[in-house]
């Protein structure tokens, strides 16, 4: 009957398509599946039961169960730079080539050699990494971290960049049904009659949930064939999306949901343009949570050995996959659910050794079971298993008689069910315990999410199909597409009956509670006793339920466990609480697009590629991209590429790209006395036809942003920020229009992206724009002079803006542009200014000059200066109201104690300065109560021929000509400064006004 | 979360800043305690386990100040208008205001 | 400025008019876009005035009315608004609309600081929704509709042009390189070829 290749394959029966084989290695040896298979199912085909080893006590394993709650068959699927570790065998669909390599083992599968750890238990019981690593200290980090991770751990990572992509999506739906079994269908197909826009979602490749597995007729159908006829009609619906191999891995507010679609998990490699994943965020108006629920096992000797496998699995192996898991099987069930995996594992040839039923009447259900199977029934325990790779027997202790060993391969156990909860508790809402199903049920669950079938405890067929056709109609109607409750086909009722049996207490061996952990029964015990009692402290002490299958099939068994030990009820022990990711979720689907050069958006200046090609090195300020400095053929070092930009800027004529710079427009009859309360200076009295430097504060009292503001009307400013802070000074310019002072005729818009704005800076500035300048504009200094500004026409006819601004200190203009001409102008700047040998600089001779002149920059508004700190207290306007001015006054910012800017020169004039380094007094001892500032910026001054600096100091502008110590332990510098008045370069400022 | 901004329509969480208490008003700086009340504007905040009115910016969206009443325990909204109408209000109510 | 030797650039110039199967993408030039916000307590006597030169009425929620000559008014906020047309070499929209709307609306160009592109074919819903987290289905994107939102981290304004199942969108110019690349990687999987 079995192929050769295939053994446990059993005739005609499963899902799968015996015409497609496919082949696919494990652990280094082919075998071969086919499509529709499972790896997990493909392996118990080939008869491999053996899939890896455990986390801590290295002990071997197999399959547990049929879906994504699998703790045990990890595997590292793939390879090279597509290796993904910890991937579950038992949802991964196999196709041609696939290749996976067992976990945690050294150096083979079966001959494990670190499962010396099993013998090392003692050490690694609960909470040994509290205490068993605790002294000395120093080991830690180089000793016993290294070491457990070697001993201790799950599958390796890929070690190089992921070649594949990822992206996200959003969508939006009035219903969203999650999970695709009966109720789901059913709520789907009723909710997509409708016309409402419904989103179906099922972590599976194939509709139909339990219906998969199960032998249930409906109306005489098989569950496949309704499956089939619901599907067939659910494509015919135009609004309904089907989101197959998406896992809901979150719930948001606002019925918001995250959703991982596996796009090309089950290829080989994804198509071209194809992501491997997809993460949704999906916004719904009504959710129902059809998620169905998980079994779990009972806890009992050695009850992690390869063999031993949830009773529903089993028939789901056997009627989905067509595999037969064993054949001579033991059931170990205390409800009637599991009793029927025997009919299914009779069906398929296997034989039934024997059914142990934990509950000490076992139900009429069962008995006709075992009648019809010809099982043995017993009603008592399996305490122990024996076989070490594999089942090989299990010892059944009767509840009346005698303890006898029994030989199986097999041990389908049931412990009954736990509805899906998780997503419903995403948003804190606590599930409640239901004593007649001994398990948590839906509490208080988000406004516009119903729970209905098997998530709901509700595991009746029947009612999971009326619930879904009810309330899938009622959520459609609900969101304003009334449709009626379709026709529910007819099933026979099936029994549940459980009576709960947690563990086994006369187990002999270890006995196992959450397997991906190694968490035993004695761990619980042992941090009860040592006085751990919160079901918190337990989780986090033992580590029960943190893996990363966040315990699906072991919490439930551990909390009902210490319930047992403390004498208290499940609901007074109470839950931990389930969070996101319901299952684990790759970090490229949360990054999406946004990786690699796309990390974060790049913003490009006008002249980004005209400078490119002049070999500009760039450097990212913001999102910006600024070219730092223009290298020369023949220029090695940078310092020499900023100091001829500097020095030829200050001789002839160099040009920047000042694009970047925040702009504004403000504009309205009130905008001058708006901005009055804006900047700690006037404005309402600056001229139309001029631009003044201005200073604002955040409410607090410190230095919020500084820059120019032009005025080209009367209700008509032009303001400039700096570059970093441009969407926050407009946000707070909005937020003082809008909630200070709403009654302001005064309307704002950035400009920042619609001008191109070159500094021109240099004694032949003027020069070169005389050239561009359309007739008749005359920027002689006597009719353009210093803070002057003007609207005008260049090049023959292009619309720009003209502000006799310096940064520099030299004579010098910004030319502003609309900005599609930007790149052109920049090239005719360049071809006008030939004549006077002007040359473009970047943001380091910007930096250069600017120090030069004591200008403040990014390094001293940071956040922490006063006006006054900055040397520009007398800005601050006493004759008016301003954003900052009451908080300023602070005793503390006001405090004459406090430093203030200063400008510093080595007393060697060939020392290096560093910012960051702290003043001392020269003779004081370097202890932070003798700091008395530090260095903000420092440059190498090509005017002054050495380092020069600027810096806070106390008391500063009274310690002109004082020698004190700039000292800088981090990096080894001490250096003696003198401190000088914060300019280097044309005290007078005699230059920019020529 | 998603917020109803009254001009744009439902949008999510990510395209909003955060200010904090819609209760405060900026104080008057020309009176004679403007220090202390300026102090309290600036810095003094309870924390609120309830309804709580607070200032949002859709910032990516159309950059209007929004007054949002939130239960801080649940996220769960009540009302969202334009921060701009409720400080013509004030104004209109306390002329000394503004 | 017809007479200038300054040559203007788009900031998508190299990647202009990508067009295959499913995804339509078409860089738009020579499109002006001006901001208009009304003055205190003019909205009234603006609507009047725009409806007055324009025939149409501005709307204070985010929709766009088009004139007879191709002017559209898109509501991008409170007593904001953008006029977008394809404007004759010459004429500058700005200047226009300045001298129109004199004492009763603010006016500043926008023409340079938004690159423009529209996204139209079948799937040109399913290709932004990889970046925009609004809804664009016809049932809640009608035509006509303008929301301001963002893309990927970009800052856009995007509308559905009246009689058309194609969206235009705007991000700010510095910004284009980013966004096109985001655009064109979300298009490639619907059977975009940048040209």
């Amino acid at each position: 009957m079995a192929t050769p290749e295939q053994p446990n394959r059993i005739a005609n029966k499963g899902l799968i398509d015996r015409r497609a084989p496919l082949r696919f290695t494990f652990d280094g040896v082919a075998y071969t599946g086919f499509q529709g298979d499972t790896l997990a199912s493909a392996l118990l085909a080939n008869g491999v039961t053996l899939t890896g080893r455990s986390f801590k006590y290295h002990r071997p394993r197999g399959i547990l169960s049929a879906g994504s709650e699998e703790p045990n068959a990890l595997v590292e699927l793939r390879s090279g730079s597509r290796r993904e570790p910890n991937t579950r065998a038992t949802t991964i669909e196999i196709y041609q080539g696939l290749e996976a390599q067992s976990q945690n083992r050294w150096p083979s599968l079966k001959y494990d050699l670190l499962s010396i750890n099993g013998l090392l238990s003692p050490a690694l019981v609960a909470g040994f990494y509290y205490k068993t690593f605790m002294w000395p200290a120093s080991f830690w980090e180089k000793i016993y971290e290294p070491m457990i991770r070697r001993a201790a751990g799950l599958g390796r990572a890929a070690d190089a960049p992921d070649p594949d992509t990822y992206e996200k999506s959003s969508a939006f739906c009035d219903v969203l049904v999650v999970g695709a079994g009966p109720a789901g269908l059913s709520a789907a197909l009723a909710a997509g009659r409708s016309g409402a826009r419904v989103i179906l979602v099922d972590e599976n490749f194939a509709l139909g949930g339990r219906l998969l597995s199960d032998t249930e007729k409906l109306d005489g159908l098989s569950g496949i064939e309704w499956v089939r006829q619901t599907e067939a009609e659910l494509h015919t619906l135009p609004e309904v999306r089907i989101l197959l191999r998406t896992t809901l891995t979150g719930a948001y507010d606002g019925g918001t949901f995250s959703a991982v679609e596996r796009v090309a998990d089950h290829v080989p490699k994804p198509a071209a343009h194809t992501p491997r994943q997809r993460l949704w965020r999906i916004v719904a108006k009504r959710t129902i949570v059809a998620t169905g629920a998980t079994e779990r096992p009972i806890v009992f000797g050695n009850n992690d050995r390869p063999g031993v496998m949830l009773a529903s699995a089993v028939r789901t192996y056997i009627n989905r996959f067509g595999v037969t898991p064993g054949r001579n099987a033991v059931l170990f069930i205390n409800n009637d659910d599991g009793a029927r995996t025997a009919t299914g594992l009779h069906a398929a040839g296997a034989r039934i050794a024997a059914i142990v039923d934990a509950r000490h009447d076992p139900s009429a259900p069962v008995r006709k079971i075992a009648d019809a199977t010809g099982a043995r029934l017993i009603s008592g325990v399996v305490s122990d298993v024996q076989g070490r790779l594999a089942v090989t027997g299990a010892r059944i202790v009767p509840h009346n008689g005698t303890a006898f060993d029994i030989a199986c391969d097999l041990i389908a156990v049931s412990g009954g069910f736990n509805p899906n909860v998780q997503i419903t508790t995403h948003l804190n809402g606590k599930s409640k315990w239901d004593d007649a199903l001994a398990a948590f049920v839906p509490g208080d669950v988000p406004h516009g999410m119903t729970v209905i079938g098997a998530a709901a405890g509700n595991f009746a067929l029947s009612r999971c199909l009326t619930d879904g056709a009810s309330w899938g109609a009622g959520a459609a109607t609900g969101t304003g597409y009334p449709v009626d409750v379709p026709y529910i086909p007819t099933v026979a009722n099936t029994g549940y009956d459980i009576v709960p049996h947690w563990r086994v207490r006369v187990a002999k061996h270890k006995a196992f509670v959450d397997f991906q952990n190694d968490v035993t029964v004695s761990d619980i015990t042992l941090a009860e006793r040592e006085g751990y009692r919160s079901v918190e402290h337990v989780k986090r002490y033992t580590t029960l339920g943190m893996a990363t299958d966040q315990g699906r099939t072991g919490n439930v068994n551990g909390l009902a466990i210490l319930a047992e030990i403390t004498g208290k009820t499940i609901p007074e022990t109470g839950s931990t609480s389930a969070r996101p990711p319901y299952t684990p979720v790759a970090m490229g689907a949360l990054a999406g697009h946004h990786r690699g050069k796309d990390f974060k958006p790049t913003r490009l200046p006008p002249s980004y590629d005209w400078a490119k090609v002049q070999g500009a090195i760039f450097v990212e300020t913001g999102l910006w991209m600024r070219p730092q400095y223009f290298p020369l053929p023949g220029e090695t070092d940078w310092l020499e590429t900023v100091t001829r930009e500097v020095k030829t800027t200050r001789e002839k004529v160099g040009i920047c790209d000042v694009s970047t710079l925040g702009k504004i427009e403000v504009h309205g009859s009130d905008a001058a006395i708006f901005l009055d309360r804006i900047y700690i200076n006037a404005f309402t009295s600056l001229p139309v036809g001029r631009a003044r430097y201005g200073v604002m504060l955040r409410e607090d009292g410190f230095v919020m942003d500084d820059g120019t503001c032009a005025r080209f009307a009367e209700d008509r400013f032009f303001m400039t920020t700096t570059t970093a802070n441009a969407v926050k000074v407009m946000q707070h310019l909005e937020f003082c229009h809008q909630w200070h002072w709403p009654d302001l005729d005064v309307q704002m818009t950035s400009a920042t992206d619609q001008w191109a704005q070159y500094s021109v800076a240099g004694p032949r500035a003027r020069d070169l724009l005389a050239k561009i300048a359309d007739a008749p504009f005359d920027i002689s200094n006597a009719a353009f002079p210093y803070m002057a500004v003007a609207e005008l026409t260049v090049c023959g006819g292009v619309k720009a803006r003209l502000y006799r601004l310096s940064f520099s200190g030299e004579l010098a203009y910004e030319i502003g542009v609309p900005a599609r001409f930007g790149d052109a102008l920049m090239r005719r700047l360049m071809e006008a200014g030939a004549e006077y040998g002007a040359i473009p600089y970047g943001t380091e001779a910007l930096g250069v000059m600017r120090i030069e002149k004591g200008h403040v920059g990014g390094n001293e508004i940071n956040g922490t200066m006063t006006a006054a700190d900055l040397g520009l207290g007398k800005m601050m306007s006493i004759k008016k109201d301003y954003i900052g001015r009451v908080l300023a006054g602070r005793e503390g910012l006001a405090d004459a104690q406090r430093p203030v800017l200063i400008g510093i020169r080595p007393v060697n004039r060939t020392a290096r300065l560093r910012a960051g380094a702290h003043f001392l007094a020269k003779d004081a001892a370097a202890t932070a109560s003798n700091d008395a500032g530090y260095v903000t910026s420092v440059a190498y001054s090509p005017m002054a021929g050495h380092w020069i600096g600027l810096g806070l100091l106390a008391n500063g502008p009274q310690r002109h000509g004082e020698i004190i110590r700039a000292y800088d332990p981090v990096r080894g510098g001490d250096t003696l400064v003198e401190v000088v008045a914060p300019c280097f370069f044309d005290t007078e400022g005699g230059r920019l006004r020529v | 979360m998603r917020i109803n901004c009254p001009y744009c329509g439902e949008r999510s969480l990510d395209e909003f800043v955060y200010q904090g208490d819609a209760s405060l008003t900026r104080p008057d700086p020309s009176a004679p305690d403007a220090a202390s009340t300026f102090y309290a504007y600036g810095y003094i905040r309870a924390n609120i386990a309830d309804a709580h009115k607070e200032l949002w910016y859709h910032s990516a969206g159309c950059h209007a100040w929004l007054v949002v009443s939130r239960d801080t325990r649940t996220h769960a909204i009540a009302s969202v208008t334009l921060a701009k109408n409720v400080a013509l209000a004030r104004a209109k109510s306390s002329p000394g205001g503004a | 400025m017809s007479k200038t030797s300054l040559i203007a650039t788009s900031a998508l110039d190299a990647a202009k008019s990508a067009r295959r199967s499913h995804v339509l993408i078409d860089v738009l030039d020579n499109v002006s876009v001006v901001w208009i916000a009304a003055r205190k307590g003019q909205s009234g006597a603006l609507a009047t005035r725009v409806n007055k030169l324009y025939g149409v009425t501005l709307t204070s929620s985010p929709r766009l009315v088009t004139s007879q000559g191709g002017v559209s008014f898109l509501s991008a906020g409170p007593d904001q608004w953008l006029a977008v047309a394809t404007m004759a070499t010459g004429q500058d929209l700005a200047t226009i609309l300045a001298d129109q709307l004199q004492g009763l609306a603010s006016v500043a160009d926008q023409t340079d600081a938004r690159t423009l592109v529209c996204v139209s074919g079948d799937k040109a819903r399913d290709t932004l929704a990889k970046g925009l987290p609004i809804d664009l289905h016809p049932r809640a994107f009608l035509e006509g509709a303008v929301a301001t939102t963002h893309a990927a981290h970009i800052g856009v304004i995007l509308w559905r042009p009246i009689g058309s199942d194609s969206f235009i969108i705007a991000c700010s110019r510095s910004y284009s390189d980013s966004f096109w690349r985001w655009l064109t990687e979300s298009a490639a999987e619907h059977g975009l070829v940048v040209a």
